[in-house]
């Protein structure tokens, strides 16, 4: 690989274009006409503008994207996270010019991208799925699986979903009275009042395990990550190990997340992620992320390794040098994504120019941004801004570094969810990591706006 | 620093462009550049610079002319002389920027062609995808600003029309 070509924006843009640098490959730089003054943009070799600000005409574009590597004489393409990362589109039409793509093969990332078929991988390979039922046609046939896989059961409609038709039952007697009204109202909802039963997570984690596959077969993991604390979907902290995972639960989940991926001789990067269910201590097969994720430096911290300059070697078509028994596991990381959006005006986006960036630096403290003072916050792309990320001998360090941290951050000019972080940082449920997949919407925020309010 | 490119030089022009600034006096190691809003108003001290810019048309006063465009922006050195009133058509995306329909074709439009603001006057190709550029507006066609079969990025400038 001598000239890599950088289809992405922000803070992963910029480390990938210090990754390339660092193992002597040119870097060149795809932005949108938004993008022009940014870091990433500064530091690539070259950068190409590819299109207007608007990503469906710049960085949404495979075959711009494309062009642009031919045009600048690019081996090797890298998409970063988000947009076109998990394209198919995109890595076949790199495959037809000659230009390696940065991430697993176009049939892998077929495999493993649809929710079916990637739950009939992970079944194929022995990996758990939450139990799920067939069409039941009555409480009776609901009741006999519910005793097969134990108390408590969801109702789902087999129409759709949104809540309708949904019952959680935690008793023989509840699930008798309430299939009957789910079934009502999913016949309400969706015409049709099908149910099928699943087991109800009570108390759930979200659990996923980095992987490094070499295309041949060999795959790597480098721990798993918990990242629990999420709100609609998008999470906002993420840590390294999953700290409440009992021994023999974590070998298992490392084992799955490993042979589900051979299975499929899984080139570059992965994730997969698992749903933990906290009482029962077992795990269920979510999806897997066929790209490099946000949260990876947790993982890097806690391996001493470095995924992006793994993930070009490998592209480059270089074996994977480290075996299983060379990632030693190390203290405890953990990283806050920080957003450009007003916690106290419902997450509005604040885009702006940061009037003062003072950055906080001092042990096991590492940031990944691509902002600092003077810099412009576009309105047209996500809104993270910056990844701080610490590192400490245990979980309890790893939280005072991140207070410490978040303490001495500060931005201006534009609204951040630093104070938010702050109180997260400082909440007794997450010092004690008492918390769950709900417990950010359901416990911290109400209790955060309640402080604002105060 | 090193010597901007072309590239720059239009960033900077549409910086200023949109400021309230009144004027921009840029020296740095073998590059000067001075930028006014006033057309009359020529730079108050130093080397005597060229006549100042008029902003409602790409133009700007090289202090070294050799601070010409690198094969990383193709745009031609002469941009310095563009009249005021010339206006620029630029491309809307990145992609190989085509004078002809297909090789060995008569190119679309000449130097000195009189063209109508929906006259075709090249292709931008992106991965055998090729969009047909229009004027935009009436006029004659004055000046190439790219080479036949090069790179364009988004927003540069492919040619020069004087309206008419």
């Amino acid at each position: 690989m001598k000239r890599l070509l950088i289809a992405n924006r922000g803070e992963i843009a910029l480390r990938i274009v210090r990754a390339a640098r660092a193992l002597g490959i040119e870097s060149v730089l795809a932005a949108s006409a938004a993008d022009r003054e940014s870091l990433a943009a500064k530091e690539a070799d070259r950068t190409v503008i590819l299109g207007p600000a608007k990503a469906s005409l710049s960085y949404l574009d495979p075959r711009l994207v494309v062009h642009a590597a031919k045009a600048t004489g690019c081996d090797a393409l890298h998409p970063g996270y988000g947009f076109l990362s998990e394209r198919t589109s995109l890595v076949t039409l790199c495959e037809e010019n000659g230009i390696a793509f940065v991430g697993p093969t176009p049939t892998s990332m077929e495999q493993v991208g649809g929710k079916i078929a990637a739950r009939e991988l992970a079944h194929g390979a022995g990996v758990p799925l939450v139990s799920g039922s067939g069409a039941l046609a009555n409480a009776e046939e609901a009741l006999a699986f519910a005793k097969t896989v134990g108390f408590p059961v969801v109702t789902k409609a087999s129409a759709g979903g949104g809540g309708r038709g949904m019952v959680v039952a935690r008793t023989a007697e509840e699930l008798k009275e309430g299939f009957e009204r789910a079934s009502h109202e999913a016949k309400e909802a969706f015409g049709d009042g099908t149910l099928f039963l699943e087991r109800f997570v009570q108390t759930a984690r979200h659990i996923e395990v980095q992987v490094m596959g070499d295309g041949n077969g060999k795959v790597l993991h480098f721990g798993e990550r918990d990242c629990s604390a999420q709100r609609r979907y998008q999470k906002m902290v993420e840590e390294a190990p999953g700290a409440i995972l009992p021994a023999d639960v974590r070998t298992r989940l490392h084992e799955s997340a490993v042979r589900l991926l051979s299975s499929i001789k899984y080139r570059n990067a992965g994730t997969v992620e698992f749903l933990y269910d906290v009482e029962r201590q077992e795990f269920y097969f979510i999806e897997v992320n066929a790209r490099i994720q946000v949260e990876h430096p947790v993982s890097e911290a806690i391996c001493g390794v470095d995924l992006i300059q793994m993930q070009l070697k490998v592209a480059g078509g270089e074996p994977l040098a480290l075996e299983q028994k060379d990632i030693q596991r190390r203290g405890h990381a953990i990283e806050v994504r920080v957003i450009a959006e007003d916690p106290d005006r419902n997450f509005a986006p604040s885009p702006g120019r940061i009037r003062r960036w003072q950055a906080p630096t001092g042990d096991g403290v590492r940031l990944d941004t691509a902002m600092h003072e003077g810099a412009m916050v576009p309105p047209y792309y996500d809104s993270m801004i910056a990844k701080l990320i610490v590192h400490g001998a245990d979980r309890a360090q790893a939280v005072q570094r991140l207070q410490g941290a978040l303490r001495d951050f500060t931005i201006e000019g534009i609204a951040t969810n630093v104070p938010l972080l702050r109180y997260i940082a400082a909440h007794p449920d997450f010092i004690e990591n008492r918390i769950s997949t709900r417990w950010l919407e359901q416990v911290l925020l109400p209790s955060y706006a309640q402080r604002s309010a105060n | 620093m090193t010597k901007p490119t072309a590239r720059d030089l239009e960033a900077l022009m549409d910086l200023f462009e949109k400021s309230d600034w009144k004027e921009l006096d840029l020296r740095t190691e073998g590059f000067e550049l001075y930028l006014s809003k006033d057309p009359t108003r020529r730079r108050s001290h130093g080397p005597a610079a060229s006549p100042a810019p008029v902003l409602s048309a790409p133009a700007a006063v090289f202090g070294t002319p050799a601070a010409a465009p690198t094969a990383r922006a193709p745009v031609a050195a002469a941009a310095a002389a563009i009249p005021a009133n010339w206006i620029a058509v630029k491309a809307p995306n990145l992609g190989t920027f085509y004078r002809a329909p297909k090789p060995g074709a008569a190119p679309y439009v000449e130097i000195g062609q009189t063209v109508a603001a929906d006259t075709e006057v090249c292709l931008i190709e992106v991965m055998k995808l090729f969009t047909s550029v229009r004027a935009g507006v009436a006029g004659v066609v004055r000046q190439l600003a790219v080479q036949d079969a090069e790179m364009v990025e988004h927003d540069q400038v492919l040619l020069y029309i004087e309206p008419v």
